[in-house]
C-alpha cells in the first residue's frame, strides 16, 4: 500500500508516491493538461508506474479554484442580502490605496447589481432578531434566478456571524426551491464579523462551487475506473487537508492550496531536522513566496486578499490561509531601468514563454536566470539535468543594456541584477520574520521549489538565519509537502471578554465545546479515528480599546489566566516594542486547531553505498559571489554526496532540478537524510 | 546632475536602490505598528494616519501609503521643530505637535517627531501623525462645525518635548488625560505613534550601521534628486501657459453664504506655480485651512499629475511654487478655527485639478463629490452608561474619465487608503443601527459618454436616549463638474427625521436626536465625460437593467429608448439621437 500526492501547477503536474511497505519515494512530473486536468494526473501516474489499486491515501492540490477566480471563469452567481444592503458588495470599503491616482478603478464585484437581491430580516449585533425573516420575499428572487440561468447563490445577512438562524433558514429554502443551484450561506464559510468581507467570501465560494463539484466528480470517476478507489483528500489553504465532500461545499478554502502545501513541506523538513522554527522560501519563475513556521506550526491568518497589491484593494477572503508574503521577483523577472535610470528587477517576468534570454526561445530581456548564468552559478550544459541548453551569448547580449546603463561589464551588470533581486527577497523575508517580532537567528531557512537553492545561501546569511537547508527533491516540494499533510480544521469562536471577568473554568468550558465540535466534524470522516485527533489552542488578546490582537498559545486542559496574560504582555512587547501593564486586557478569539494524525512518510536515511566526496567532484568553475567577489568554486554532483560529507565554500552543488550555491566562509554538510545544510 | 556620479566615489546605484527599498520597508512597518496598536477606530479601522522618515533638514525621504492630507505637512512640521529646538535636540527626545499654524492640519491630528541620532549626530527624523478621536474643546470629538476660534477645538500641543532620554514625561500624559473626553483612547494612540517612531529609529540605525553614514546620506540626496528630475521632465512635457479655475465653497458652518475661491496655475518650462491670490479671506467658521494643509492639497494633485504611483518624497515638489497671501481661507492665521480644514483643503485640490484636467486627460477624471462629508454622533450608550463618539467620513461618487465610467462609492481626494466603517463592527460598539447602505441612484450621477460614479445613502437609526449629531459637508449647492460636454453630478446632504419632521442640512452644529430618529447621509455622484448621446446604447441598456439609470433618464439624458421588455429600440433611439 502507499500514499500518493498530486500537485497540479500551471506547467507541470507533480506526483509523489510513498510506498509504505518499502519506504521508497517516487517523484514524477508530466505536463499539465489544462483542457482536462485528469489526463495529466493519469499521465503522471503512468510515469511513476504505480498500481492505482495500491494507493491507500490520495491527496490533491491544484489551482482550479484560484484560476476560476482570477480568469473570471466561475458561474453566473447571485447574492441575497438583508434589505437595504445589496450594494455593500459593490461599495466595498471605499478605500483608494493608489492614493495619488485620480483615475482610481475599484475591483469589480463578482455579482452584478441586477443579480443582487434583498429580503426583509434583521439581527442585531448580539444576534437577537429585530425583524423576522420574510421567506415570501424569495418568490420573486427564485423566479428571476431561474429565468436568468443563475447557477450559484450566496446569502449574506447582517450579523450572521453572531446568529446564523436566518441565513440557515433562507439557504435551506433556496436549496429546496433551486435544487440544481449551488447555495452558500456566509456563516458556513466564516464566522467573523465585517459584512463586506463575509459577503465577498460567500460570493467567491458560490462562484466556484459548481466548477469544483464537476471537476471532483470527474476526477473520482476517472481514477475510480482505473482502480484508484481510496478516500480522496483535498489540500486546503490552511496547511491541512480535508475530504472531497467537505471541500465540495467549501471550495474557497482551497484557494491557496499549492503554496500552503509548500509551507507544509517546509514544516516537515523542520520536523525531520529537529528544527521547529523555520523560515520558508520558494522562488518560482515570476514570484518569490515566504512564510514562517513557529514551533512546528504553520502561521495561518484570515486576512487573505485575492489580487491585492499596493495599489489594488483586492478581494478579501476570510478563510484560514497560510500566512505567505509574495513578491514579484523570481527567476524570470526582467531587469530594467526606470525613467531616471535606476535599475529595477521585476515585477515583469519573461515567464515560461519566451522565458529568459538564455533559453534561446526568443527572449531578449535580461532576467535573473540570465544573470545566474553569466555569474557562473548555472552550468549551461546541465540546466534541468541538461534537458535545456542555456545560451550564454544570448544572455550576455540581453544583459548588455544593463551593463551600458551602469557603465560596467556584462558580468558586473549580472552581479547588480542578482543583488537587487536578493534585496527584494530579503525585504520579504524580514517582513515575515523581524517585522512580526521574530529573531531570524532562532530560525533555519528552508528552500523549496527549483529556483530557491541558488539564492538561499546569500539570503540566509544576510538574514542571519542559523542554517540554510536544501531538502531532497526541491523541485517536487509542494507535492512532497502534501504527502505530509494531516486532515485539519480550524475552529474560531469570537467571544469578547474583559480579562478580569474570565476564569480558567470559562476557558476550559469553551474549549470543551470547540473540541466537541471538532470531534463531530471528524466523526463524519471515516478515515479518522478519534484517538488520532490532536488539538492545539490559541487565544487572541488585546489591550482594551485596541482592535487588533496578539495570539498566545494556551494549555486547554489546565489554563491559568495569569499565565495567558503574562504571555500576552511579552508577546505584545516583542511585536510592538511596548506593553501596558496597567491597561485592562480583553480576550477576543479562541482558536482550536484540530488535526488528525495520519501515518507520515518517513524518509529513509541516505544509503552511502557508492557515494563519496571525491566521486561527487565534477570539476571547478569561476563564479561571481556578489559582494564576496569572484572565486574558483568546486562543483559537486548532489546525487553522489554521502551523508556525513562536510566541505568549505566556495562550492556549487548541482542536481537535476536545482543548483545550490555555498559562499566562501560557509560550510556545507550533508545530513543523514541527504539534505544540504549550509551554515 | 551628471557630475554627481563622478563626484562621489562611493556612488553605487545598485546599493542605493537596495537602501531605498529598506527605507520604504521601514516606513511601511511604522504604519503596520500604528494600525495594530491604536485604540481609536478612526485609526485602526479607517486608517486615518501617516508615517514617514525625514532627513536632518526635515525633507521627507519616504512615507507610508496613508492619506493625501499629510502629503505636504511632514516637512513643515519637522522644520518647525528644528526652528523651535535647534541644537537643543538630544538622543531619546520625542516631540509632539498639533499646531495647524505651524505646518499641521487641525488639533485632532497629533504628530510625534523623533530626532534620530547615530553616534551622536542627528541623521534624520521619524514622524507619525494620527487622528485622535477626541482632544477636548467645545464638543465631543473636538471639531464643532460652528467654532469661531481655535480655542474651541481642544487642547493644542505647540511642540512639546514629550520624551526625554526615551522616557515619557508623566506630566504631559496627565495633561492629556485631564483635557480630553476619551483619555484612554488618546493615550493608547499616543503609545501607538510612539512605537512607530521608535521602530523607524531602530531600522534607520541598522541601515546606517550596515551601509555607513556617508553612503546613506548620499542615498537620501539621490532619492530626492531623482524624484525632482522626474517631476521636471513631467512638467516640461506640459504646454507652458496660465490656467485658471474658480469655484464656490458652500457655506462655512456659521453662515450659508457661498465663498469664492480661485487659483491661477502658471506653467513655465520645468516649474509650476500655484497662486491662490484672490481667494476669500479666512472665514469665521472652521472650514479654513492653514499653509501646511494647503501645501498638502496642492502637492496631492501635483503628484497625481507628474507620477501617481512612485513613492512620495520632498524631491517631487521642488519644482512647485505656492503663492497665497496670509489670512485667506487657505492660509488661515491664529486664532481662526481649522477643525474642518479638510473642507478648505479639498477645495484647494479641486481648484488645481479643475484647472489642469483639460491638459492631462490621461491623469484626471471629472469632478467628484469631493467633501469627506464628515459626520459625528455622540451621546450616552445605554448599555454601558458611558460616553460614545462615532466619527465617519463618507464615500461618494467620482467623475467619469475619457475612457471609463466614474468610480462609485470611493473615498474623497483628501484621504486615500481610508476605509468606511464596517456596520457590523460599529453596531457592536455604539448605539447606532444602520438601516440602509446603498448606492445613491436616486440622486444620480453626471450623464456622459462615460457616466459619473454614484454616491451612497447611509441611513442610521438612533438606539440611545441621549444622542447628538453634527456634520459639515461641502458641494451641497455647486454640484461636481462634468468634462467635455458631460453632465454635472449631484450634491451632498444630510437628512434627518426628528419630532415628526424631515430636515435637510449640509453643515450643522449640535443637533439633538431622540431614540428612533433616522439620519441619512447622502453623497453625490461624480460628473460625466463627453456627450451622453455618444454613450453606446448597450451600455445605457445595461445601466437600466442594473437599476443605475431609469428608463426615463435613458430616454431624456442619453436619448436611448428601452421598451417594456428591457430591449433597446434601435430605431426610436436613432430618431431621438439624430434629432439632437
Amino acid at each position: 500500500m502507499g500514499r500518493m500526492a498530486v500537485d497540479i501547477g500551471g506547467t507541470f503536474t507533480d506526483l509523489v508516491y510513498f510506498d509504505d511497505d518499502t519506504g521508497e519515494l517516487t517523484a514524477e512530473k508530466s505536463l499539465t493538461t489544462p483542457s482536462d486536468l485528469t489526463q495529466g494526473i493519469q499521465n503522471s501516474i503512468a510515469l511513476a508506474d504505480v498500481s492505482p489499486e495500491a494507493v491507500s491515501f490520495f491527496v490533491h492540490g491544484g489551482t482550479t479554484v484560484i484560476n476560476a477566480i482570477t480568469e473570471r471563469k466561475g458561474v453566473k452567481t447571485a447574492l441575497i442580502t438583508t434589505t437595504g444592503f445589496r450594494d455593500v458588495l459593490e461599495i466595498a470599503r471605499g478605500n483608494r490605496p493608489d492614493l495619488y491616482n485620480l483615475r482610481f478603478e475599484k475591483p469589480e464585484p463578482f455579482v452584478p447589481r441586477y443579480l443582487r437581491f434583498e429580503v426583509r430580516e434583521r439581527m442585531d449585533a448580539e444576534g437577537n432578531e429585530i425583524e423576522p425573516l420574510h421567506l415570501e420575499d424569495l418568490d420573486a428572487i427564485v423566479a428571476t434566478c431561474q429565468a436568468e440561468g443563475v447557477e450559484a447563490v450566496a446569502v449574506q445577512f447582517l450579523h450572521s456571524y453572531a446568529s446564523p438562524a436566518h441565513e440557515s433558514e433562507c439557504a435551506a429554502e433556496l436549496r429546496k426551491r433551486l435544487p440544481d443551484v449551488a447555495v452558500t450561506a456566509s456563516h458556513e464559510i466564516t464566522r467573523e464579523w465585517r459584512e463586506y468581507e463575509r459577503a465577498n467570501t460567500a460570493v467567491l465560494n458560490a462562484y466556484v462551487q459548481p466548477i469544483v463539484q464537476r471537476y471532483f466528480e470527474r476526477l473520482e470517476r476517472t481514477l475510480g475506473e482505473q482502480g484508484l478507489n481510496c478516500p480522496m483528500h483535498a489540500m486546503q489553504s490552511n496547511g491541512g487537508s480535508t475530504s472531497f465532500d467537505w471541500a465540495r461545499a467549501h471550495p474557497i478554502t482551497l484557494v491557496e492550496s499549492g503554496p500552503s502545501a509548500g509551507v507544509n513541506g517546509a514544516a516537515l523538513v523542520g520536523e525531520l531536522c529537529n528544527e521547529p522554527s523555520v523560515i520558508y522560501l520558494d522562488i518560482g519563475g515570476t514570484t518569490a513566496k515566504c512564510s514562517v513556521i513557529m514551533n512546528g506550526e504553520v502561521t495561518v491568518t484570515t486576512d487573505y486578499k485575492l489580487e491585492w497589491s499596493r495599489t489594488n484593494p483586492g478581494y478579501p477572503v476570510k478563510v484560514p490561509v497560510v500566512d505567505i508574503v509574495e513578491i514579484g521577483t523570481g527567476g524570470g523577472s526582467v531587469a530594467w531601468f526606470d525613467r531616471v535610470g535606476s535599475l529595477k528587477v521585476g515585477p515583469v517576468s519573461a515567464g515560461a514563454d519566451p522565458g529568459p534570454a538564455c533559453y534561446g526561445q526568443g527572449g531578449t530581456e535580461p532576467t535573473v536566470t540570465d544573470a545566474k548564468l553569466l555569474t557562473g552559478v548555472l552550468d549551461p550544459d546541465y540546466f534541468a539535468g541538461g534537458q535545456i541548453k542555456l545560451d550564454r551569448a544570448k544572455a550576455a547580449a540581453a544583459m548588455q543594456k544593463i551593463a551600458d546603463g551602469l557603465g560596467v561589464n556584462v558580468e558586473e551588470a549580472a552581479d547588480a541584477v542578482i543583488r537587487l533581486a536578493d534585496a527584494d527577497m530579503i525585504n520579504a523575508l524580514k517582513l515575515v520574520s523581524i517585522q512580526r517580532g521574530h529573531d531570524p537567528r532562532d530560525f533555519v531557512l528552508v528552500v523549496g521549489g527549483g529556483g530557491g537553492a541558488m539564492h538561499a545561501a546569500t539570503l540566509g546569511r544576510e538574514l542571519g538565519a542559523r542554517e540554510v537547508i536544501v531538502p531532497r527533491y526541491p523541485g517536487y516540494f509542494s507535492a512532497w509537502g502534501m504527502l505530509a499533510t494531516e486532515p485539519r480544521r480550524d475552529f474560531v469562536r469570537t467571544r469578547l471578554m474583559r480579562a478580569d471577568g474570565v476564569t480558567a473554568d470559562d476557558v476550559r468550558t469553551l474549549y470543551t465545546e470547540l473540541r466537541d465540535e471538532a470531534e463531530e466534524y471528524f466523526g463524519s470522516d471515516t478515515n479518522v479515528d478519534a484517538e488520532d485527533l490532536s488539538f492545539a489552542g490559541r487565544i487572541d488578546l488585546r489591550y482594551q480599546g485596541q482592535e487588533h490582537w496578539v495570539g498566545v498559545p494556551v494549555d486547554m486542559a489546565a489554563p491559568t489566566i495569569e499565565g495567558v496574560l503574562a504571555d500576552f504582555h511579552v508577546a505584545h512587547e516583542r511585536a510592538f516594542t511596548f506593553k501596558l501593564d496597567d491597561t485592562p486586557v480583553e480576550f477576543v478569539n479562541f482558536h482550536l486547531v484540530a488535526t488528525a494524525s495520519v501515518p507520515r512518510p518517513t524518509l529513509k536515511p541516505l544509503d552511502n553505498e557508492g557515494l563519496s566526496g571525491d566521486a561527487a567532484v565534477k570539476g571547478t568553475r569561476r563564479v561571481r559571489y556578489g559582494e564576496d567577489g569572484e572565486h574558483e568554486a568546486t562543483v559537486l554532483a548532489r546525487e553522489l554526496l554521502p551523508a556525513g560529507y562536510a566541505g568549505d565554500g566556495p562550492l556549487l552543488i548541482e542536481e537535476k532540478s536545482a543548483t545550490t550555491l555555498v559562499h566562501p566562509g560557509q560550510v556545507l554538510r550533508i545530513d543523514e537524510l541527504g539534505f544540504l545544510r549550509i551554515s | 546632475m551628471s557630475d554627481k556620479q563622478g563626484a562621489s566615489s562611493m556612488h553605487d546605484p545598485v546599493t542605493q536602490e537596495i537602501v531605498r527599498g529598506k527605507l520604504l520597508a521601514a516606513a511601511d512597518e511604522m504604519g503596520i505598528v500604528i494600525a495594530r496598536c491604536s485604540m481609536s477606530p478612526v485609526i485602526y479601522e479607517v486608517l486615518d494616519f501617516a508615517c514617514g522618515i525625514c532627513d536632518p533638514k526635515g525633507q521627507l525621504i519616504v512615507q507610508t501609503n496613508g492619506i493625501t492630507l499629510f502629503t505636504g505637512t511632514f516637512a513643515l512640521q519637522v522644520e518647525s521643530m528644528i526652528r523651535r529646538f535647534g541644537d537643543d535636540m538630544h538622543p531619546g527626545d520625542v516631540f509632539m505637535t498639533n499646531d495647524p499654524y505651524d505646518g499641521g492640519t487641525h488639533t485632532c491630528d497629533i504628530a510625534l517627531i523623533k530626532p534620530v541620532f547615530i553616534d551622536g549626530t542627528l541623521e534624520g527624523f521619524s514622524i507619525a501623525v494620527a487622528h485622535w478621536s477626541e482632544v477636548g474643546g467645545a464638543v465631543a470629538g473636538s471639531i464643532s462645525p460652528s467654532a469661531t476660534e481655535i480655542y474651541q477645538e481642544g487642547i493644542r500641543f505647540p511642540g512639546l518635548r514629550v520624551c526625554r532620554g526615551d522616557v515619557v514625561q508623566p506630566d504631559i500624559i496627565e495633561l492629556i488625560r485631564e483635557n480630553t473626553r476619551l483619555p484612554v483612547m488618546c493615550i493608547g494612540d499616543f503609545n501607538a505613534e510612539l512605537a512607530a517612531v521608535r521602530i523607524a529609529e531602530t531600522r534607520l540605525c541598522e541601515i546606517f550601521e550596515k551601509y555607513g553614514g556617508d553612503f546613506v546620506r548620499d542615498t537620501f540626496a539621490h532619492i530626492l534628486d531623482t524624484s525632482e528630475q522626474l517631476a521636471r521632465q513631467a512638467i516640461a512635457a506640459l504646454p507652458d501657459g496660465v490656467y485658471h479655475s474658480t469655484d464656490f465653497i458652500d457655506g462655512d458652518g456659521v453662515t450659508d453664504a457661498q465663498i469664492p475661491v480661485c487659483v491661477e496655475v502658471r506653467i513655465a518650462g520645468e516649474e509650476m506655480t500655484f497662486d491662490f491670490t484672490g481667494s476669500s479671506p479666512q472665514t469665521r467658521g472652521p472650514i479654513n485651512c492653514a499653509y501646511g494643509a494647503l501645501s498638502s492639497s496642492v502637492k496631492t494633485v501635483f503628484k497625481s499629475l507628474v507620477d501617481p504611483q512612485a513613492p512620495s518624497n520632498e524631491g517631487w515638489f521642488r519644482p512647485l511654487k505656492l503663492v497665497c497671501p496670509e489670512g485667506t481661507i487657505f492660509t488661515a492665521t491664529k486664532p481662526a478655527p481649522t477643525g474642518w480644514y479638510y473642507e478648505g483643503s479639498a477645495h484647494a485640490s479641486e481648484l488645481v485639478w479643475m484647472a489642469l484636467a483639460p491638459l492631462a486627460p490621461e491623469r484626471f477624471s471629472a469632478g467628484s463629490y469631493m467633501s469627506l462629508c464628515g459626520t459625528y454622533f455622540f451621546g450616552r450608550d445605554p448599555k454601558t452608561d458611558e460616553m460614545f463618539v462615532h466619527i465617519e467620513p463618507a464615500v461618494g461618487g467620482w467623475g467619469a474619465m475619457a475612457d471609463r465610467d466614474g468610480t462609485g462609492a470611493l473615498i474623497a481626494t483628501t484621504d486615500g487608503d481610508t476605509y468606511n466603517y464596517s456596520i457590523e463592527l460599529f453596531e457592536a460598539k455604539v448605539p447606532l443601527r444602520v438601516r440602509q447602505y446603498a448606492l445613491n441612484t436616486d440622486g444620480g450621477a453626471g450623464a456622459g459618454r462615460q457616466r459619473g460614479g454614484f454616491g451612497v445613502v447611509r441611513e442610521f437609526e438612533i438606539v440611545a436616549d441621549e444622542a447628538h449629531t453634527y456634520c459639515s459637508y461641502g458641494r451641497s449647492i455647486v454640484p461636481p463638474w462634468g468634462l467635455e460636454g458631460g453632465g454635472d453630478g449631484s450634491t451632498n446632504y444630510m437628512e434627518f427625521d426628528h419630532d415628526g419632521e424631515t430636515h435637510r442640512v449640509s453643515r450643522i452644529a449640535y443637533q439633538a436626536l431622540a431614540r428612533g430618529d433616522r439620519v441619512r447621509v447622502v453623497t453625490g455622484g461624480g460628473g460625466g465625460f463627453g456627450d451622453p448621446h455618444d454613450r453606446p446604447p448597450e451600455a445605457v441598456n445595461a445601466d437600466v437593467r442594473d437599476g443605475y439609470v431609469t428608463r426615463d433618464q435613458a430616454r431624456g439624458a442619453y436619448g436611448v429608448v428601452i421598451n417594456d421588455a428591457g430591449e433597446t429600440d434601435a430605431e426610436a433611439t436613432a430618431n431621438l439621437r439624430g434629432g439632437t
